[in-house]
């Protein structure tokens, strides 16, 4: 692939990413409690990542460095998904009760 | 032991070294030990006959997941984004039907980055599930899930 090409697919991928951190960073400030916040981050924070190291991967020098960041999604998706379990459990053992709709409640 | 599970696995970690070095031969006298290593554990903690997973199986859940999960992340960027974000999270129990262990560890992994679901407890066969919109069919969808992973991993439900 020529240069320019790379840095425009590069920068289509980064931009995307950086939007999806942004909505989750947003989400977690918005949304009213700490499950609702939890999706907010495990969800939108873990494609945000998928299309930065994807991103950086097309500008990568050589095809192993490439797989070596393309590597760390899946290892970072497992750990989010279990840490946000782990948060959540918690959540439920100290007892705090989920946010409701003023109709639901 | 048969030998095509070990040459596989030793294959797999030698990959695996090759990427983590970046393609550098410096470091192979460590990398061969490294490999020789994660090889002999692997197959002490995972031995071959346990599962009879299909790489063909796999590649289809990973297909479906990526696809997935991506919705989970334009659902949740579109609530956060909302004038006044749409909510109406509940939590429902769920009656598992895989099997306790590493099938039921899977569910809770892939669940949490699903879209819209987020698990909060396990106990024995029940799963409880904290949902961000309980309007949408859920347990339908825990139920695919379910249903997918019991067929990567050829186990019966």
């Amino acid at each position: 692939m020529p240069d320019s090409a790379r840095e425009f697919f590069s920068a289509v991928f980064l931009v995307i990413g950086a939007f999806f951190y942004l909505a989750g960073t947003v989400g977690l400030l918005r949304f009213p409690d700490v499950y609702t916040r939890l999706h907010a981050l495990t969800k939108a924070d873990n494609l945000g990542l998928g299309f930065l190291v994807l991103g950086l991967a097309v500008q990568a020098e050589s095809l192993a460095a490439a797989l070596k960041l393309l590597l760390i999604w899946p290892l970072t998706l497992a750990a989010s998904a279990t840490v946000g379990y782990l948060i959540a459990r918690r959540a439920r053992a100290l007892g705090i009760s989920p946010w409701l709709r003023p109709e639901d409640r | 032991m048969r030998v095509a599970p070990v040459l596989r696995r030793t294959l797999a970690f030698a990959l695996l070294w090759w990427v983590l070095v970046e393609g550098s031969s410096v470091s192979w006298g460590i990398g061969l030990a490294s490999v020789g290593l994660a090889t002999f554990a692997s197959l002490r903690l995972w031995p071959p006959a346990h599962w009879r997973i299909s790489y063909a199986g796999v590649a289809a859940f990973a297909g479906w997941f990526l696809l997935e999960s991506a919705k989970g992340a334009v659902q949740v960027a579109a609530l956060a984004f909302q004038r006044r974000p749409d909510l109406a999270p509940r939590i429902i129990e769920i009656s598992l039907a895989l099997p306790a262990g590493a099938a039921t560890v899977l569910i809770v992994n892939v669940l949490n980055l699903l879209p819209g679901t987020m698990c909060t407890d396990v106990e024995g066969k029940i799963l409880r599930v904290h949902v961000l919109d309980g309007r949408l069919p859920v347990v339908e969808e825990v139920r695919a899930a379910e249903a997918r992973i019991a067929r990567m991993l050829g186990v019966t439900q």
